[in-house]
């Protein structure tokens, strides 16, 4: 059985994830993903659309709320806190997107920036940067309009020009 | 009592790998099925992404037969070290409060 099949395990991780939102991104993910491999596990074992057993399922992994109070304990005195290395792609999907090159970045941003996104959710916590890759996508998406935007108008200037400069022999 | 529960979890979760490795799913079930220590099955991944973090565990993806790759978690030295000094420490703090509770109640018992 799917995940994402059954209408209150989707409720579930809805509310999951707005209440882990607090949660700094690389914890968040980790937890996320977790949970998301923990219900497909338990799911496989309930036939579909049997409802008692989906609550149990639901009951037994506790609220949302109590979840990410355990995340969010404050880790022992004297204990670095583990930062997971960004994804170097993110980075570069940012930068190309930045630099537009004439929309080349932009289309360099956007495959870069969704391969840094996926790369990122695999790693379940292992990476962060899935937020500069979406910046990337955001300006890679902008510099496409960009680009169309400006093709048209120079569409339409010379359309307008061959017009005006056509019609004194037509007329 | 919840205090306790909360401090000693994370040696059960220790004592469990010590036997080999388990995946998130099967060691957070296991853990749940033990009546004691009455847990939410959801609040032990915090717990493990917490071992991994003071890297008293390490983890390796591994495919699976029947889904999806599985997270792993195995016990690394520092785990195993941590584990033996709770081992040691536990056994003479739970002898300790096991007498002081009996004295208790032989103390009620000859007020009857």
């Amino acid at each position: 059985m799917n995940v994402n099949a059954d209408p209150l395990v989707e409720d579930y991780l809805r509310h999951l994830e707005a209440v882990a939102s607090g949660l700094p991104e690389y914890r968040r993910e980790e937890l996320l993903a977790e949970i998301r491999a923990h219900l497909d596990e338990a799911l496989r074992q309930v036939p579909a659309g049997d409802e008692t057993a989906v609550r149990s399922v639901l009951d037994r992994l506790g609220s949302p709320e109590e979840i990410v109070a355990a995340a969010a304990e404050p880790m022992p005195a004297g204990q670095f806190a583990y930062v997971p290395p960004t994804n170097g792609l993110a980075i570069a999907s940012l930068l190309f997107g930045i630099f537009w090159f004439g929309g080349i970045g932009s289309v360099a941003a956007l495959v870069l920036g969704y391969r840094a996104r996926r790369e990122i959710r695999k790693s379940a916590g292992g990476q962060r940067g899935s937020s500069l890759a979406t910046i990337g996508i955001v300006l890679g998406w902008i510099g496409i309009a960009l680009l169309v935007i400006a093709a048209v108008a120079a569409f339409v200037l010379l359309a307008a020009t061959a017009t005006t400069s056509g019609s004194p022999t037509t007329g | 009592m919840s205090q306790l529960r909360k401090g000693t979890l994370e040696y059960c979760v220790l004592a469990l790998l010590e036997e080999g490795q388990r995946y998130g799913f099967e060691l957070v079930r296991t853990l749940s099925e033990e009546d004691g220590l009455m847990v939410s099955e959801g609040t032990i991944y915090p717990l493990l992404s917490r071992l991994r973090r003071d890297l008293l565990v390490e983890t390796s993806w591994q495919e699976s037969e029947t889904g999806p790759p599985r997270r792993y978690y195995h016990l690394t030295d520092a785990g195993r070290r941590a584990l033996a000094d709770f081992s040691d420490g536990w056994i003479k703090f739970r002898d300790s409060v096991d007498a002081l509770l009996q004295h208790k109640e032989k103390g009620h018992e000859r007020e009857r």
